[in-house]
């Protein structure tokens, strides 16, 4: 198991409803996969830097997940066919997934000390 | 012979020093300082208002941090967080 960042840029037009389903469905296809999903952060509509298919905003969803590198593959074709997906990125989290900055921090810190 | 070499040496150093560039690594210096890429607002300071990523000669970044740097500032270019070039276009 490997823990994995996605960030996808849903469509400026899904709204309400239309955008929910979106972000409902991709949930369904993690968990479908047996990956288990750690967040969910919807960091709603933003400006892009740069016009990705035409449009200038998109509404970003951070997903931080955890499962089988094999998944990664499928999960990405899905999003690649879905029109109301404008750009996604999957990172893979080499450190794991850590909830509260300031605690990741302190705890990184005693692992390094412990270790030496 | 000693005369000779003491006149032009400090004078030509002021010069080149005109702007005041702080030294060393601020992450090595800081190690609360974190480099994600989703946080664009810590990043700015290492892209040039051109999009370019700001060489290590000027930023002070060590090797290890400098690397982090540039990959953090190309995943958010790649996610449209961050410009690859100053102009596109939004229309």
């Amino acid at each position: 198991m490997r823990t994995y960042e996605n960030i996808m840029i849903v469509h400026p037009d899904k709204v309400g409803d239309e955008y929910n389903a979106i972000v409902e469905k991709f949930k369904g296809v993690l968990s479908d996969l047996n990956a288990n999903l750690l967040k969910v952060d919807e960091w709603g509509a933003r400006k892009l830097v740069y016009p990705v298919k035409k449009q200038g905003r998109g509404s970003y969803v951070l997903t931080v997940f955890e499962g089988e590198p094999t998944i990664i593959d499928e999960f990405e074709r899905r999003l690649r066919l879905d029109e109301s997906i404008i750009k996604f990125q999957t990172v893979q989290l080499e450190k794991g997934f850590v909830e509260d900055d300031s605690a990741a921090a302190a705890e990184e810190g005693q692992g390094a000390e412990e270790e030496e | 012979m000693a005369e000779r070499s003491t006149s032009g040496a400090p004078a030509k150093r002021s010069v080149r020093r005109r702007f005041s560039r702080r030294k060393g690594c601020r992450f090595c210096a800081d190690s609360t300082l974190k480099i994600d890429y989703k946080e664009v607002r810590n990043l700015r300071y290492f892209v040039t208002e051109r999009g370019k990523i700001v060489p290590r000669r000027i930023s002070g970044n060590c090797a290890e941090h400098q690397r982090k740097i540039r990959e953090a500032i190309k995943r958010a270019r790649n996610i449209a967080l961050l410009p690859f070039t100053a102009g596109h276009s939004l229309d």
